[in-house]
């Protein structure tokens, strides 16, 4: 039986973690285009989150397709778990 | 103090079955106290941002019953 390491779920709550930020800071930048502070907390998150997506994968394999993630050897984006069976 | 919970009382007619509930409360969005959100609000570390559903704490809302009040508080 296939289980993943805590470590997995650690990296994807960090991940979802710094998705919401960045929704969020989106949504506000829309309504306040020159909130230079704000700008500057969007740009760390996200550079922060190429890197949170770079460490999972390598470790864990694609997370999107259509060349937003690099491919494995050999072509695994469809193992589980999926997104529903995290 | 301020409080996003408000109350009113509600109409007690003499031939109520039951006890009546003489002020009953309700909880308005804070949102509605902001108005054109200003810069630089403080913000939850991002782990509690993802739990509590907003980066900004003004905004934060548990919508509590006041009898869920009663125990929990405005802690999470």
């Amino acid at each position: 039986m296939k289980q993943m390491p805590k470590e997995y779920y650690e990296l994807l709550e960090k991940l979802q973690a710094v998705d919401f930020a960045l929704v969020e800071l989106t949504l506000y930048l829309d309504t306040h285009p020159n909130d230079y502070q704000a700008i500057q907390q969007f740009n760390q998150l996200a550079q922060q989150r190429k890197h949170l997506k770079k460490q999972y994968e390598t470790a864990y394999g694609p997370l999107q397709q259509y060349g937003n993630s690099y491919s494995n050897y050999p072509w695994n984006w469809n193992d589980t778990p999926w997104p529903w069976q995290v | 103090m301020f409080t996003t919970r408000k109350q009113y009382e509600p109409y007690v007619s003499p031939f109520d079955p039951c006890a009546p509930i003489l002020v009953k409360t309700y909880v308005t969005p804070p949102n509605l106290y902001v108005g054109f959100q200003p810069p630089n609000l403080p913000q939850f570390p991002l782990h509690e941002a993802l739990k509590k559903g907003t980066l900004w704490k003004i905004f934060y809302d548990p919508y509590y019953s006041p009898y869920e009040m009663a125990n929990k508080g405005d802690g999470q």
